[in-house]
């Protein structure tokens, strides 16, 4: 059996953070909406910072949160029930979770546990905010 | 291939397993699904602890390599790092993971020290209200054949894609 150390490739770059995430507070047409760009790659191992940050978000009673994922290249089942979680809490609140522009993985994994008929998904911030 | 993968197709392992488990004496029970066969002599081998993008990262590398389409490597990234996402959840100890291809299929084998008791774990689709059980459900989802066997001394996952007669999914 051969052993081969962990060599850098497509989707993994010891310089760059997993994952990062920012936020910032838009208008559109007047209305305004809670902007999440999450970049990188999302599991197990950042969740509970993933879902804190949202969390924090959720605290400010958004009417509209847009979480932007063109840049995520990976998302698992657990960042997944923290986005579930977001949705859920900010629905409660009369409040409105939007994602945008998933890559291909990230999209799959919305269709498989159908999340993606629950919460709407469009192509971009634009069309999500004007949704 | 020194072994023989096609004959034990997820649906009846594991009910066979269920089976096992639900009938045989405690002291009697094997474990929960089939013993597995060895790994191919040529698997490639490594061993993770928190870092899943690495593990992602070869298991997407060499699953292109092994001429298996992007959607389906994406697949077998998704399931892979669900497995392992379990191993960093509940294991005590590090993860190990090998990987083979020939040209009729790529496997992957994760094993952890974790055990597993319900043979039909990841079997049934959960609500989206459930907070839990998605991870292994999508790997009975995307891959061609699970193979699973969970006892005393850990758990083994062994994750089947076609390389020919592709699947469109």
């Amino acid at each position: 059996m051969r052993t081969i150390p962990l060599a850098s490739a497509l989707w993994y770059n010891k310089c760059v953070d997993l994952l990062t995430v920012s936020v910032t507070a838009r208008e559109s047409a007047g209305e305004p909406y809670t902007l999440v760009e999450i970049a990188g790659e999302a599991d197990v191992t950042n969740t509970d910072d993933l879902r804190r940050l949202l969390e924090e978000e959720v605290a400010q009673q958004p009417r509209v949160l847009i979480i932007d994922m063109s840049g995520l290249r990976f998302m698992d089942s657990s960042a997944l029930h923290a986005l579930l979680r977001v949705n859920r809490s900010l629905d409660r609140q009369g409040g409105v979770l939007a994602l945008v522009a998933p890559q291909a993985a990230v999209a799959k994994i919305l269709r498989l546990t159908t999340a993606d008929r629950l919460i709407p998904v469009f192509g971009s911030v634009a069309e999500a905010a004007a949704g | 291939m020194s072994w023989d993968a096609k004959t034990a197709r997820r649906g009846p392992v594991a009910q066979d397993a269920a089976q096992e488990a639900l009938t045989g004496p405690p002291s009697a029970r094997p474990g929960v699904g089939a013993p597995l066969p060895p790994p191919a002599p040529d698997a490639m081998s490594y061993t993770y602890t928190t870092d899943l993008a690495a593990i992602r990262a070869v298991v997407y590398r060499h699953a292109t390599e092994a001429g298996l389409p992007e959607p389906r490597a994406i697949d077998l990234v998704l399931a892979v790092s669900e497995v392992a996402a379990n191993t960093i959840r509940h294991a005590k100890s590090a993860g190990s993971l090998k990987i083979w291809y020939d040209a009729e299929e790529i496997v992957c084998q994760i094993e952890d020290d974790g055990q597993i008791s319900d043979p039909l774990a990841g079997q049934r689709q959960p609500s989206l209200d459930a907070m839990g059980g998605h991870g292994l459900w999508i790997v009975y989802q995307v891959c061609d054949e699970v193979e699973m066997h969970s006892g005393e001394a850990g758990t083994t996952f062994r994750l089947h894609m076609k390389l020919a007669g592709r699947r469109a999914r």
